[in-house]
């Protein structure tokens, strides 16, 4: 199970197959929906190019570089993965855990009732917390520092959304966080790292949540509440109350733009929006450091959550 | 209460290149097959002569995309064919997907491929994987939607 979603996989790799085995269920999810992935590893695949990943797609077909280690194509219409790995990409559970998953739920998601959004997740007591805004509005950051003042962390960048009964379920794929170099002042224990080039091609440290010091990492929670992250220069936080027709306007111009032989998935991407748009919602106007912004935030969480008990 | 406005955050919408207009479209007989070729560069319609019959239902769909945001050469080729698909992959400079079941076939070709490289080795490759698709359509006619374009 991937966010939520059942993988069926099939590969000429005994690597790949043990490594799958991470994700395996016990007791799978009977109703969810299910896609295919065909992976062959090629031995002979050159692994030696330095460029970044690299995507486009055509109506249903999607294809994906993920040099130095990769050629994917996704065919959203049957919901069939088909990879092309080098045998060090088969081998290495970074690359699929922090890249080629990620990558394929980002993808198909939403053809097999996953809907990715742009947005870090919390969970607080059972209650998920979705922290969203533009890139660079500090997710990442702030996600960090509330996974060590008592929240627990679900994701940091991109939350995956699934249907389960009548509620609605966030995922996080356990990838790492990704903070930017001048980040270290909040966390020292950065200084341990080394900044690497992320997919976006911008250097950051990436902290394993799982290994992190202080971290409690949950895979699911059910998102709550909504907060759009806002910086300013004001020191001090504030709560501004948001109109659910903002949070769907939001999410829709955030989502990826799907092509009309999909019409069941954007249906579908219409209708978690819109639940989540009954979830109350608040911009977070901050100008202080994301530790404070972590506690204010606590402390807001917390009374409405007594409020609501 | 402070109005919020969502559509402040507007993402990149379309990171896939999925909705690049392709405003130049031409009929061509190539062979035994009818294939309606659409592109957003004049340089990449083949060197075909454009027929003036009527589509036809069974028509062969291409379209190629000039990529200007990718550059560099052609690199080995990497392949899958799968079921009814087919992909083609040779470095970012060039992507082709052909679904042989709905007759199509996509092409996004980097901006540094030059005219004589698309002409001596990608219109070539296009038409062979066209008449593999409607081979097989044709010996398998359960596959198309109802018949092979090449008994057009």
């Amino acid at each position: 199970m991937i966010a939520g979603a059942r993988c069926v996989l099939a590969t000429n790799s005994p690597e790949a197959s043990e490594l799958a085995a991470a994700w395996e269920q016990k007791t799978p999810q009977r109703h969810a929906a299910s896609f295919e992935m065909e992976v062959f590893v090629d031995s002979g695949m050159d692994d030696t190019t330095d460029q970044g990943p690299f995507f486009r797609g055509q109506n249903h077909l999607v294809f994906a570089f993920l040099p130095p280690r990769g050629f994917v194509a996704y065919d959203l219409l049957r919901r069939r993965v088909h990879a092309v790995l080098s045998t060090a990409a088969a081998r290495d559970c970074c690359f699929w855990n922090n890249l080629l998953l990620p990558i394929t739920i980002g993808v198909l998601g939403t053809t097999v009732g996953v809907i990715p959004l742009h947005s870090a997740c919390l969970d607080y007591d059972g209650n998920g917390l979705l922290l969203a805004g533009v890139s660079g509005a500090g997710k990442s950051t702030l996600s960090a520092a509330m996974a060590e003042h008592g929240f627990s962390f679900v994701s940091d960048d991109w939350t995956y959304i699934s249907k389960h009964g009548s509620l609605l379920m966030a995922h996080g794929l356990s990838s790492p966080v990704k903070l930017l170099p001048d980040t270290v002042k909040f966390f020292p224990r950065l200084r341990d790292l080394a900044p690497r080039t992320t997919l976006n091609g911008e250097l950051a440290y990436e902290l394993d949540p799982s290994c992190a010091e202080g971290f409690t990492v949950k895979r699911t929670s059910y998102p709550r509440r909504i907060l759009f992250l806002e910086r300013t220069s004001q020191p001090g936080c504030e709560f501004v109350p948001c109109r659910p027709d903002d949070v769907r306007t939001f999410f829709e111009c955030n989502g990826e733009r799907l092509p009309d032989e999909l019409i069941e998935a954007k249906t579908f991407r219409t209708g978690i929006i819109e639940t989540l748009s009954g979830c109350p919602a608040w911009i977070l106007r901050s100008g202080d450091n994301p530790h404070k912004t972590a506690e204010a935030i606590g402390d807001f969480v917390a009374e409405a959550h007594n409020a609501t008990v | 209460m402070q109005r919020f406005d969502g559509r402040e955050y507007i993402y990149p919408p379309d990171l896939l290149r999925r909705f690049v207009a392709t405003p130049l479209t031409f009929l061509y007989r190539i062979g035994a097959f009818k294939v309606i070729v659409k592109t957003n560069d004049e340089t990449l319609l083949p060197a075909f002569e454009a027929s003036f019959e009527s589509p036809g239902t069974n028509t062969f769909e291409w379209k190629l995309i000039r990529d200007s945001d990718s550059h560099g050469l052609l690199e080995p080729s990497m392949g899958i064919t799968s079921g009814p698909l087919t992909f083609v992959g040779m470095g970012p400079a060039c992507l082709i997907g052909v679904d042989r079941q709905r007759r199509e076939l996509f092409a996004f070709i980097g901006r540094d491929i030059d005219r004589q490289t698309y002409k001596a080795l990608l219109i070539p490759l296009f038409f062979e994987l066209t008449s593999e698709a409607c081979a097989a359509n044709a010996a398998s006619p359960s596959e198309g939607h109802n018949q092979a374009c090449a008994n057009e």
